[in-house]
This record gives C-alpha cells, sequence and structure tokens, in this order.
C-alpha cells in the first residue's frame, strides 16, 4: 500500500472486481486468488473462459498457472528482476503509451536509464523464465488498446523487497497506460476482511486516519481541536519492529487487540522471547490465543457476528456488519471495551453506538466523507466519496492520478535476504489453503473444513524428491536458522524444483518459528515469502 | 421494444426477452422450478406453461420469446390441471418425510427434531428457546406429558423411540441450575389489555404470549399461589414446587401482572373487568369442580373428592388417612391420589374401577408407577353405597361387573352382574370420577349468567376464534375441552392467545399452516424397514430415579432427570425423520398451491438410493432428488455431474446419480439453490419449520472480497449463512469459508469472562477489575517510562470503527504513535 502511496498518490486497489468481466488480458502476479480470495479467484477464471488472456508469474503451479496463456514459473524472490525486464523489452521494442506517459506521469527518464541493463538474457538468469516468455508476456501485457489489469498478493508483499516489487509493477503499469480505465489497473487483493479498512482508519504507526502523514500540521489542528487533546508528532514502531524494542527495553507494555503473534509473527520465538520480557500485557480476543495465554488481562471480545460497523473491502467498498446474535457470556464488542478502558485512563470517549463512531469517521476522512450508515443500508460504496450526493468511485486514476502525475519509481533487484546455501539448500515459501484461514482459530471449528485440508503439509517437486530419496506423505524436518518443525511431505509438481511449500494455517507446524523476520524498509513488512531451510527426513 | 400483453395487462420490453423474463421484470407471477441463473434445465420442470392466443397448445414460458403484440395468459383451469399433472407426476417419485412424524403427532406441534438437535449440537439454551415458541411449561410438560410424540418416533423401528420428554426436561433444568436467562424479546408494547382469569397452565400460557405480543396481561388468580393444577394438582413428587415456582416466574418475567386470592364471582365480575377498561378477557379457569359419586355415603366426612383431596396434600394440611384407604376411579388423577396416599402413611390403597386394566382412562406408564410403589387394584367393580361403621371407619359395598356385549360402535359397556357384591373396609374413600368447569351455571353477575355451558359442564367456545358466546369474552384450557393433558391445555391457550391477539389488534390471524406433508410412511407398516439399513441398535438412556421402596417414604421428586452426558447420547439416538430444507423447498409450495393430493396420486414408498456422506459439507440424499438440474446451473465451476439411467413410466428418471467433480471447492451454493432436500448441509442440522427467522445481512469475515452474506438466525443462534444472488459484489457466490465457516461463532471455546493472572494464572474476574488493572498499569509505566513504553495492535479483522477507536486511544489516553495491525502479517 505504501508503494502505490508514492506512486500513484492512493494506495488501494485501483479498480472494482466488477471489472474483472471487462479485461482483455489479465496479468496476475504473486496471487493464488483460489487459496486467498476464492470468490475473485471464480471471476477471474470465468473472464478467462469468456476469452480473457491470462498471464501468471508464480513458482508454483497452481490452477491459475496451468490455465494460463502464458505461465512464468519465477524462482521466489525475483519479482523486481522480472518486472524490469518486462519495462526494457517494452521500451525496447516501442510497445510503450507514449502519449499516456508523457501526459500524465513523471520521472519517466530515470525508469528507463534503470531498466536498461535488465535485458531479456540477464533477466532469464535471474528469474529462470526463457527470454522468449519474457518477449510473449511483455507484448501480450503492453498490447495497445486492450484492457490489461494487474492483481497481485501478498507473494509479492511478503518480501523485504516488497514495496520495490509493488512500485515496480505500478512502473509496469503506467508505462503501457493501463491505468484509469474500466477492465485495467494495478490491483492488490487484500489478504484479511478489512485491511484496507485498518490502514485507512490510521492504525498505522506514521499516519493519522486517511494516509495524512505526522507532518501536517493543518491536520493535526484539525484532530486536536475534535479530540481535545494534544497528539504525539514522534512517529511510532511497526508491529514488526516492536519486538527488537522490546528486548531493548524500548517498549514495556502491549496493548493487542484480535491478533496472535506468537503464531503469526515470522520468526515467532523472537516474539515469544519478547513477550516474555513485557512489564505487561493486554490482549483483546474471541479465544484465548497462544498469544492471550502469556497476557497479564485478557478482555472477551464480540466477534464480528454480534456487532455492528463496517469493514472497507478490497475494493474500498465500506460494507456494514451486522450484529445477528449476542456475545457469549460477558463478551462485549471491542468498540466499548475501548471506550470503557479510555473511560478508565480519564480520556472520555462518548459513543452509543459504531454509527456515532462512524460519522466522526467521515467527518475526518475526505475520503469517507459523504458515507453514512443510511447509504450503505443495502449496496457498500467505494471510497472516494467525498460528499453526500457521491456515488462512490468503481476506477481510480480516471483522467488524473491522485496525486496528480504517475511516478515511476524504478529500483533495482537486490535479491532475497537469505538466498539457499550449502547448508539451508532449499527455499521456503508459505501460503494459504483455499478452506483454511490464518492460523485456523475460526475455520478449523468447522468439521466440514477441516476434513477438506486437516494437517499442514510441504508441497515438494517430484525431482527433489527423487534426490532427498523422500516419499509422499513421509514425516520429514523443516529447519531454518530460526526454527524447526516436523512436517509430513506431499510431492507435487505444484512445487517448483528447490522449493517448499507450507501453508501457515496449522498450529501444530507452526511454520512461522522458521520464516524470516528481515523487513521492508518501507513498510515493513516482513519476507515471509522467501527463506531458506533444509530438509531431514 | 416490443409491446405484449399479460394477463390482459401491457407490458413493454426489450427485444430477445423470454415471455418468463419479460413476467418476472414486470412482478407477474409465473410459477418454475427448474429455471435458475438465467439457464433453463435440459429437464423442464413446464411449471412456466402459458397460453398465446392463436397458439394450440401451450408453450414454455421460458423458452418462448416475448414477441409485438402477443397475448399471454399466464394462469387458466387448462393450465393449472397441467401443472397439477405434472407435480404429481414429480411428486410421485419424491421419498422423504417433510416434518418428523413427532413434530406432527405432538399436540403443540412443537420442533422436536430441532430442539433435540440443538441438544445434540450442545446448544441447550436454543432448544429451550425453541420450546418456547410454542410451550412456556417445558419444565412441568416436560415432567407429566403423555408423550404423544414418542409413540411415533420411527427409531421404534429400529429399537426404542428417543426419550423426548426427558430431553425437553433436559434443556430447561439445565438452563435452571446454570441460572441461564433465555433473554426472549418482548414485541413493541401495543397499550392494549387483556385479563386472564385463571392462573393455571392455560391461563399463564395465554399471558405469556400475548405479553410477548406487547399487550398488558392481568392474571386473576382465586389461589393463593399461581399454576393452577400444577400446583394445587399434580403432587410434588412429579413437579417439586420451586421447579414449578422457577418456571411460573419465567413466565412473569414477560411482564406479567397478577392478583392473587381473587375469586371470579365473590372478588370480581365480568362487568367489573369491562369497567377496568381490559380489551378483552379470558376465562381459563381449569375444572375445579369434581363430579360427584352420587351414591349413598358420598357426604360423609372421610369421603374426599380427589381435586379436594391433592389441594389440601398441596396446602399441607395436616390430616389423618387412616391405615387402609379405596380410591374410586381410573383416570390419572386418581392414581396420583393413590400415590399420594401411600406417601401420606396409608399402608394399603386400593383403586376401584369398573373396568379392566386397558379401560383405565389413565396413562399405563402412570399404572404401572402406581404399582410398582404398592397401588392395589380391584378392577371390574363399582361402588353401590358407602356406610360408616362405629369406629368411624367406612363400609363400601361393591358390585362386581362384566363387559356387556359390543354395542353399536363396537365398545363393551360394562354392566353390573347381578346378585354379585363384594365389600371392602377403608378409612377413607377418595373418589375420583373426573372434573368439570362448572355444576350447573356460573354466578355473580349478570354476563356470567349469559355465558353458554356445555352438556360436559365446560365453557362453550368456538374452536375458529376461542370466542364465548359473549363479545370480547373468550375461555381455553380444561374450562372449554374438559380435563386433558398440560400440553393439550397450553395448546389451546396459545391458539387463544392467538385469537385474542388479531381480535384486539383488529388484523387478521396468520393462516393455519398447510398439513400437506409428505412421508416416508403414515403408520409403522407403511415404513419400509430398508430406511434403516446400517442403523446400529443403540437403547434409550435409562432415566435414573429413586426406587419405589425409597420414593414412598416422602414427597420428592421420583425421577431425577438425565445428566448431561445422557441427554447428548439420547439426542443423538434422533433419526431426523423431517427434512432440513423446509423453508426452501420449491416443490411443497407448488404442490400445495395447485392442490396436488400426493396421498392419492402417490408419493416414494421406499428409498432406493442410500445417502451420500462422502462430501465433506454435503449430504446428498437422491430419494428426494427431483432432477430439476438447478444445481447443476448454478454451479459456477461446473462441478456437478447429475445423470439419470433411463426414463421410467411417466417420464419419471430413475437410476440417478449426483458426483461432485474433484474440482468442487466446497462452496455449498448448489445445496442453496437445491429445489428439495436432495442436498443438504452436513452442519445445518436443525429444520427451520413454521417458526419466524431473522434474515441478518452482513459482510463475510475471511479474505478482503467483502463477499455480502446472509445469516439465518433463529432465537440466538446462526443456522446457516446464505447469500443474496442479486447482491454485489459477489452476486450470490461465497467460499466455503463463507458459507460453512461459522461455526466458530458459537464455540464453547470462546472467551466469556474477562481474565486477569493472578499466581501466575489466569483468572476469571469482572469487566470492572479488568479495565482497572489495564489501566493502573498503563498509567504507571507511562508515568515511569513515557508514552512511548506502550504499542498497541490493532486488527484487520475487527471494523473500521474498531480500528479508528484503538488508534485514537494509543494517540490520546496514551499519547504515542504506537499503534499498528497486522496488514503486513
Amino acid at each position: 500500500m505504501a508503494s502505490l502511496a508514492i506512486t500513484f498518490g492512493s494506495g488501494a486497489m485501483t479498480n472494482s472486481i466488477a471489472d474483472i468481466a471487462d479485461s482483455d488480458i489479465i496479468f496476475v502476479i504473486g496471487s493464488n486468488a483460489d487459496t486467498g480470495h476464492p470468490t475473485i479467484g471464480l471471476r477471474l477464471h470465468q473472464a478467462v473462459a469468456r476469452g480473457a488472456k491470462l498471464i501468471v508469474v508464480d513458482p508454483r503451479g497452481t490452477d491459475f498457472a496451468r490455465e494460463a496463456d502464458l505461465w512464468l514459473r519465477i524462482k521466489p524472490g525475483t519479482d523486481v528482476a522480472l518486472l524490469n525486464g518486462l519495462c526494457h523489452i517494452i521500451i525496447e521494442e516501442g510497445l510503450w503509451d507514449k502519449e499516456y506517459v508523457k501526459e500524465r506521469t513523471e520521472n519517466f527518464e530515470e525508469l528507463e536509464i534503470i531498466c536498461k541493463k535488465y535485458d531479456p538474457i540477464y533477466v532469464s538468469e535471474i528469474t529462470g523464465i526463457a527470454e522468449d516468455q519474457l518477449r510473449k508476456a511483455a507484448r501480450l501485457y503492453a498490447s495497445s488498446g486492450k484492457k490489461s489489469a494487474i492483481y497481485y498478493g501478498m507473494g509479492l508483499a511478503h518480501h523485504a523487497s516488497g514495496t520495490d516489487n509493488v512500485k515496480s509493477i505500478a512502473n509496469l503499469a503506467m508505462l503501457c497506460g493501463k491505468l484509469g480505465v474500466a477492465g485495467g489497473g494495478v490491483n492488490p487483493l487484500r489478504g484479511q476482511n478489512n485491511v484496507q479498512g485498518a490502514c485507512d482508519m490510521g492504525a498505522l504507526f506514521n499516519t493519522l486516519p486517511g494516509y495524512s502523514g505526522l507532518a501536517n500540521d493543518e491536520i493535526f489542528a484539525k484532530y486536536e481541536k475534535l479530540w481535545d487533546v494534544k497528539l504525539p508528532r514522534r512517529p511510532g514502531k511497526a508491529a514488526t519492529e516492536v519486538w527488537d524494542d522490546i528486548i531493548d527495553g524500548n517498549i514495556r507494555a502491549l496493548y493487542i487487540m484480535g491478533e496472535d503473534p506468537v503464531l503469526a509473527d515470522p520468526n515467532a520465538g523472537h516474539a515469544v522471547k519478547a513477550i516474555e520480557k513485557l512489564n505487561f500485557m493486554v490482549v483483546q480476543d474471541i479465544f484465548l490465543t497462544d498469544t492471550a495465554k502469556m497476557a497479564d488481562v485478557v478482555l472477551p471480545a464480540a466477534c464480528y457476528a454480534e456487532k455492528d460497523g463496517t469493514f472497507t473491502s478490497t475494493e474500498r467498498r465500506v460494507q456494514r456488519v451486522r450484529k445477528a446474535v449476542e456475545p457469549p457470556g460477558e463478551a462485549r464488542p471491542d468498540w466499548r471495551i475501548i471506550c470503557d478502558l479510555a473511560q478508565k485512563m480519564g480520556y472520555m470517549m462518548r459513543y452509543n453506538s459504531p454509527e456515532e463512531v462512524f460519522n466522526e469517521v467521515a467527518s475526518l476522512l475526505p475520503q469517507y466523507g459523504g458515507i453514512s450508515y443510511p447509504r450503505i443500508e443495502k449496496l457498500g460504496l467505494q471510497w472516494p466519496c467525498p460528499d453526500k450526493d457521491h456515488p462512490g468511485t468503481p476506477v481510480l486514476h480516471i483522467g488524473k492520478f491522485t496525486r496528480g502525475r504517475g511516478l515511476f519509481v524504478p529500483e533495482e533487484f537486490t535479491g532475497p535476504k537469505e538466498p539457499p546455501d550449502k547448508e539451508y539448500p532449499m527455499l521456503l515459501t508459505t501460503g494459504r489453503e483455499f478452506s483454511q484461514y490464518n492460523f485456523g482459530s475460526m475455520t478449523r471449528k468447522t468439521p466440514g473444513i477441516e476434513a477438506i485440508c486437516p494437517e499442514a503439509f510441504a508441497e515438494i517437486n517430484p525431482e527433489d524428491g527423487k534426490r532427498l530419496g523422500i516419499k509422499d506423505k513421509v514425516w520429514i524436518r523443516l529447519t531454518s536458522r530460526r526454527g524447526s518443525i516436523k512436517i509430513r511431505v506431499k510431492i507435487t509438481e505444484r512445487s517448483q524444483e528447490g522449493t517448499v511449500f507450507v501453508p501457515y494455517h496449522f498450529a501444530e507446524a507452526p511454520i512461522n518459528m522458521l520464516t524470516l523476520n528481515s523487513l521492508d524498509r518501507l513498510s515493513r513488512s516482513p519476507e515471509y515469502k522467501v527463506c531458506a531451510v533444509k530438509i531431514e527426513i | 421494444m416490443v409491446s405484449l400483453t399479460i394477463n390482459g395487462l401491457e407490458v413493454t420490453a426489450q427485444e430477445g426477452l423470454t415471455i418468463l423474463e419479460v413476467a418476472q421484470r414486470s412482478d407477474i407471477y409465473i410459477p418454475t422450478i427448474c429455471r435458475i441463473n438465467g439457464k433453463n434445465s435440459a429437464e423442464p420442470c413446464e411449471m412456466c406453461l402459458v397460453e398465446i392466443a392463436g397458439m394450440d397448445t401451450p408453450v414454455r414460458s421460458c423458452v418462448a420469446l416475448a414477441k409485438d403484440g402477443m397475448s399471454v395468459v399466464t394462469d387458466s383451469p387448462e393450465l393449472r390441471t397441467l401443472r397439477q399433472e405434472k407435480l404429481a407426476r414429480i411428486s410421485s417419485n419424491h421419498f422423504g418425510d417433510c416434518k418428523a412424524p413427532c413434530n406432527l403427532t405432538c399436540p403443540g406441534q412443537i420442533n422436536v427434531q430441532g430442539y433435540i438437535a440443538h441438544i445434540a449440537r450442545g446448544e441447550y439454551e436454543e432448544a429451550l428457546r425453541l420450546i418456547y415458541e410454542r410451550n412456556p411449561f417445558p419444565y412441568s410438560v416436560g415432567r407429566v406429558c403423555p408423550r404423544f410424540c414418542e409413540t411415533r418416533c420411527r427409531r421404534i423401528l429400529v429399537d426404542e423411540p428417543i426419550s423426548i420428554n426427558h430431553l425437553k426436561r433436559f434443556v430447561a433444568d439445565w438452563t435452571m441450575s446454570n441460572g441461564i436467562d433465555l433473554n426472549i424479546k418482548r414485541e413493541k408494547h401495543t397499550g392494549k389489555r387483556v385479563a386472564v382469569i385463571g392462573g393455571g397452565p392455560a391461563g399463564l400460557t395465554s399471558a405469556y404470549y400475548l405479553a410477548r405480543h406487547g399487550h398488558d396481561v392481568t392474571v386473576l388468580e382465586a389461589m393463593p399461589k399461581l399454576g393452577g393444577m400444577l400446583q394445587y394438582g399434580i403432587p410434588e413428587y412429579k413437579i417439586p414446587r420451586n421447579v414449578l415456582e422457577f418456571e411460573t416466574n419465567m413466565i412473569l418475567r414477560m411482564g406479567i401482572s397478577v392478583r392473587l386470592s381473587q375469586k371470579w364471582g365473590q372478588d370480581f365480575s365480568l362487568q367489573d373487568l369491562r369497567d377496568q377498561g381490559f380489551d378483552a378477557i379470558l376465562l381459563a379457569i381449569g375444572v375445579g369442580v369434581d363430579k360427584k359419586l352420587e351414591i349413598r355415603g358420598q357426604v360423609l366426612p372421610n369421603v374426599i373428592p380427589a381435586a379436594r383431596f391433592l389441594k389440601s396434600l398441596a396446602c399441607h394440611e395436616k390430616a389423618d388417612y387412616g391405615r387402609r384407604a379405596a380410591v374410586i376411579g381410573g383416570n390419572n388423577i386418581a392414581m396420583e391420589a393413590a400415590r399420594s396416599l401411600i406417601r401420606s402413611g396409608v399402608d394399603e390403597v386400593t383403586i376401584v374401577y369398573h373396568r379392566g386394566h386397558e379401560g383405565m382412562p389413565a396413562n399405563q406408564r402412570i399404572i404401572r408407577e402406581a404399582k410398582s410403589e404398592g397401588v392395589q387394584f380391584l378392577l371390574m367393580a363399582s361402588p353401590v353405597q358407602i356406610s360408616e361403621k362405629d369406629d368411624g371407619s367406612l363400609k363400601v359395598d361393591l358390585i362386581r361387573m362384566r363387559l356387556g356385549a359390543p354395542n353399536e360402535r363396537g365398545t363393551r359397556i360394562p354392566e353390573p352382574i347381578p346378585g354379585s357384591s363384594n365389600i371392602i373396609e377403608v378409612d377413607t374413600v377418595i373418589s375420583s370420577l373426573g372434573q368439570m368447569a362448572v355444576e350447573d351455571s356460573f354466578s355473580g353477575g349478570e354476563l356470567e349468567e349469559q355465558l353458554d355451558i356445555s352438556p360436559k359442564n365446560t365453557i362453550k367456545a368456538s374452536l375458529r376464534n376461542s370466542l364465548t358466546n359473549i363479545a370480547g369474552i373468550f375461555a381455553a384450557g380444561d374450562a372449554v375441552n374438559g380435563p386433558r393433558t398440560v400440553i393439550q391445555a397450553v395448546v389451546s391457550a396459545r391458539r387463544a392467545a392467538e385469537n385474542i391477539h388479531s381480535y384486539i389488534m383488529d388484523t387478521p390471524k396468520e393462516p393455519a399452516e398447510n398439513r400437506f406433508n409428505f412421508t416416508r410412511g403414515k403408520a409403522f407398516d407403511d415404513v419400509a424397514l430398508s430406511n434403516f439399513d446400517g442403523i446400529n441398535i443403540k437403547l434409550r438412556e435409562k432415566m435414573p430415579e429413586r426406587p419405589p421402596e425409597t420414593a414412598i417414604q416422602d414427597f420428592d421428586e421420583v425421577k431425577l432427570g438425565l445428566t448431561e452426558k445422557q441427554a447428548r447420547k439420547e439426542a443423538e439416538r434422533c433419526l431426523s425423520c423431517g427434512c432440513t430444507a423446509i423453508d426452501r423447498c420449491k416443490l411443497k409450495p407448488l404442490d400445495i398451491e395447485y392442490k396436488v393430493n400426493i396421498n392419492k396420486t402417490g408419493m416414494g414408498k421406499f428409498p432406493v438410493y442410500a445417502r451420500d456422506y462422502s462430501h465433506p459439507n454435503i449430504i446428498v440424499d437422491l430419494n428426494k432428488c427431483i432432477y430439476c438440474q438447478r444445481c447443476l446451473n448454478i454451479c459456477e465451476y461446473d462441478a456437478i455431474e447429475i445423470t439419470c439411467a433411463e426414463k421410467g413410466e411417466n417420464g419419471i428418471p430413475t437410476g440417478l446419480s449426483l458426483t461432485f467433480k474433484d474440482n468442487c471447492v466446497s462452496c455449498g451454493k448448489c445445496v442453496d439453490n437445491c429445489a428439495t432436500g436432495a442436498l443438504n448441509k452436513k452442519e445445518s442440522t436443525v429444520p427451520i419449520i413454521s417458526e419466524k427467522i431473522r434474515q441478518v445481512r452482513s459482510t463475510c469475515p475471511y479474505c478482503g472480497a467483502g463477499c455480502q452474506l446472509i445469516f439465518k438466525v433463529k432465537g440466538d443462534t446462526i443456522i446457516e449463512v446464505t447469500a443474496d444472488p442479486d447482491q454485489a459484489p459477489n452476486y450470490g457466490a461465497l467460499c466455503v469459508k463463507g458459507r460453512f465457516g461459522f461455526n466458530f461463532i458459537q464455540h464453547k471455546e470462546r472467551l466469556t469472562k474477562p481474565l486477569v493472572r493472578r499466581n501466575n494464572q489466569l483468572v476469571e474476574t469482572t469487566w470492572d477489575e479488568a479495565l482497572e488493572a489495564v489501566a493502573k498499569n498503563f498509567f504507571d509505566l507511562k508515568a515511569m517510562y513515557g508514552p512511548d513504553s506502550i504499542a498497541g495492535f490493532s486488527c484487520a479483522r475487527a471494523t473500521n470503527e474498531e480500528n479508528f477507536l484503538l488508534q485514537k486511544f494509543m494517540r490520546t489516553a496514551i499519547g504515542t504513535n504506537n499503534i499498528d495491525h497486522c496488514a503486513r502479517l
């Protein structure tokens, strides 16, 4: 999100899910929508069935990869090289949209310079993708007069170079003039129901709500007046940085709402060590998670079916969440708990309903300014929706980017932080299974879902299997420099030679004990998707 | 554009649309089963036939294009006949139960299968809430019901019926001992006032449902305590009084006023109530008058009518009934009187009745219980006279009886054997010859005297609207029907409440439910035993009870109630006969609309296909499949294969096969769109029958796609999740998580209380203490190390409002920008 905010001025999916029906060419990179976003995956499949051309960049042989007109089986962690290489070919062959670049973007010259060295031979060496495939992909995506859409997911962002990846995508799309039209765009698929909303609401260490940053005096004055308090200007710590700060003694207390870092954080052992060092931790959750078990105070929260509110979906659509049943026992909705706690702390938060909170949001955030509960009673509205008559915005950047001109921000390929070596010769990459979600605390309580995918597995290519003498379904030990787990093997062509894929839903195979906590320098996202591991039988 | 008329209405539409599409867009009803998702079935249901002027035969409106100048008729006697014939053909091959036999047999029409399914899932509270929809006396009925339902339980054909009534009692008692508030909502206040005379099962039932409707209800009770027969008739060893008190209090919590010790006709009259402004009056006085023995000696002091005897016991009045006693009568009250006499220190208790064992009206189960407690029976004997001896004991002269020749209805009336006689000597005689509402007429006022009385000395009231012959005065329960079971009083009273509601609100009553019902066999003999292939014998759980030797020592409860473990096991024995797709069924409503008489035209008689449980989330029962192919046409993944080997007579498909292909992603759209119960969700085991459900629209909690879903909520439990096909962005599509992954919401592992660490253990605490602890720690750390020593993690699964508030909290109450969430994780 951080990257798109720099390049376009707005960090969100530029287009709408419904747009998929309009796309001529669909370029999917770092996303397996079938598992991460099944209903969006469905629309993508339907678009292909209708005749849209599909380019898939994925190290794994997913269903989309097999269905694609072009499947670029990339070596994990080499996306920047690929994307720069595509730009190189497009510039070299003169396929770019010169008029668009001239009128609507800036800094093209730098892109030209940086991409110069990423010729197909060089890129093919880094990515493992054949030169002719690179050329075909570049020509197809750039097709003049066609609507080309890019979809990407956490497969692209979960890298230490995640923001570079995203900037490179933006470069490619701007270069070909594929932004600001229905059926085109750069479309990040959000992994969780309300990531977009959590970001919009300013649950971020480096900005007030609405991405206004921490530097804008005018906005600070507005908030300080409404909230009647002096607000801190010192930048905060990102969730992924907090652990080091705890170890260093800078942070001494944590207030955790609905998160389970003991399972979720990369190099989870590090998080556990940090939590043990804390003076105080309060966890607010619906279950007694592994993290909650370590807390000093645990507050029982209502779940989504037990409270009112809104979520903002990946397509920027603000939609209602409604209370269907009562919370169990004494559990309370999070919004109420926060208000009660604020009161105890001597800061008054007086809201009678989530709607009152939302109205405050709308009064502060221009993107949400025209949205209200009555307006989204039936159908949600897509922000920006600046006033009460505004119909919402299905496609961003039509005619003009949010920031004015689109900014090319080319980056050099840096390679994974922890490439395989002699001791740890395999690459580990992680992801989702279609029936499970996150760490399973929600999905694993439904027997019919457990029946589909009851246990963790490590996908290994048949060639690797042969070489290592591993058969299907045997148990192996998977070890990285940070941790080690036992897991059952699934021998499959889906996995590229030299890589192991493991889904992260299973507490009994906590794969994040192995993953790497190197962070992206801009967004502070961790390098979940690539680290070096070894396999022992 | 084309312009045509449908049923005489001028309609214009785009060119290229079918007549059915045009009609649907103009809100003109044409029935269809198979049409879905803009697709027609290869096996058309032919419901959408219409007549077009100028054409000889009706055409399918799903294929015929609307043309300019067309004149279309969608309903005519001929079309109705064609549709009826086709429906009859489809129905003749449809095999299954709509409602389960237990549900159909229950006088209260309680969703028995539903509450048993809730119990099997551990949802006791919801089970009880479901019972309360139709019966506010589950504690008492769960103890005294004669259990009509269990006599029809199909499990009898395997081993033994489900112990339905014990299960009902279990959930009632469980919520009582766990102090659970059912939190049943009262509707909006109406400002209407109703007076209910009588605080027994009937009166309180009516009061409960009237109050639930939002009316102001006042109950006037003649006695000092509520409960009627439950309080003053049924002994404590059957219904402990603390349980009854809890039960009546639960009812009163709906918001009901009570006036105790107010005798109708003495302390107030109907006219008084009218003058006090009540909009309606209900007479629910029960049958408090004992029928007389009418033999010589009936007035002797130790000859006591049964109801009076039980009442004095209930009031703990001291009395000596001697060593021997006779009870005259064979009804339930006679049995309870006999058992109570034994508990009152009487050594020998004999029941005298003029027929044999089978001829006694009492429930056979109660007769057995009385016997096991030592009650003796002198049958085929009738008292002639009672006389008092010098020592105060009684001599009862009896005549022996025999069964006479069958009369015109085939019953054999007992007649005295001339010359036979028998004498028993006892200290007390209890007469239990039945009861009535009134001796000859009511008194106390003009209105009272006008009330029509039936020949059986009960109040005359209309079956249709519960009204007596006087406007605004209703009657219900035993007072109308004569002595019956508690559940029957409840049913009568609930109907009266609905009638009173529609009378005072001047709204039409909800139409009675149609009795149309597919069945796997009405009588046990009609039910094919192959239905139960693969079901292992598992006998019912035994009710723990005190042995008779100790039970007769006191008035404490005899039956102790199933344990939770037993209840779960017992509930799991249920064969779940009834269909869980009743609320979405397309066939049954059309059969009803087109008056198909499946009893004549036929329905499936035995199972042809075994149920297929192999899909992780879906059960396939092809016995209910009507081969409409909606599943095939709604599946967005082309993951269903459905075939029929051949067409039998009348074009009925036989040899059906339905397979989920390997690419099935378990999204469940096929189940939600199945026309019948051929496809079922494994986890949706509670049939939604006639009760109200709530549909709540919301947003899926999983990925960021923002799919819109609909919760179907019963009481306070989510029964299933579906989606609206017309709603963006997902247009009815959901993934396996969205449609099936909601068990976690009401999972027993949910946190229900704040916890705080003490001695390195997390222990339960109050909200106030927990929040106090958090605030204090934050305060202290902030004071010592500054606000940046505290960090907050918000949540990408929480709402916008909550994310907004948490960052606001961190930035204002704490004063730090250390706020972030898991977007990156």
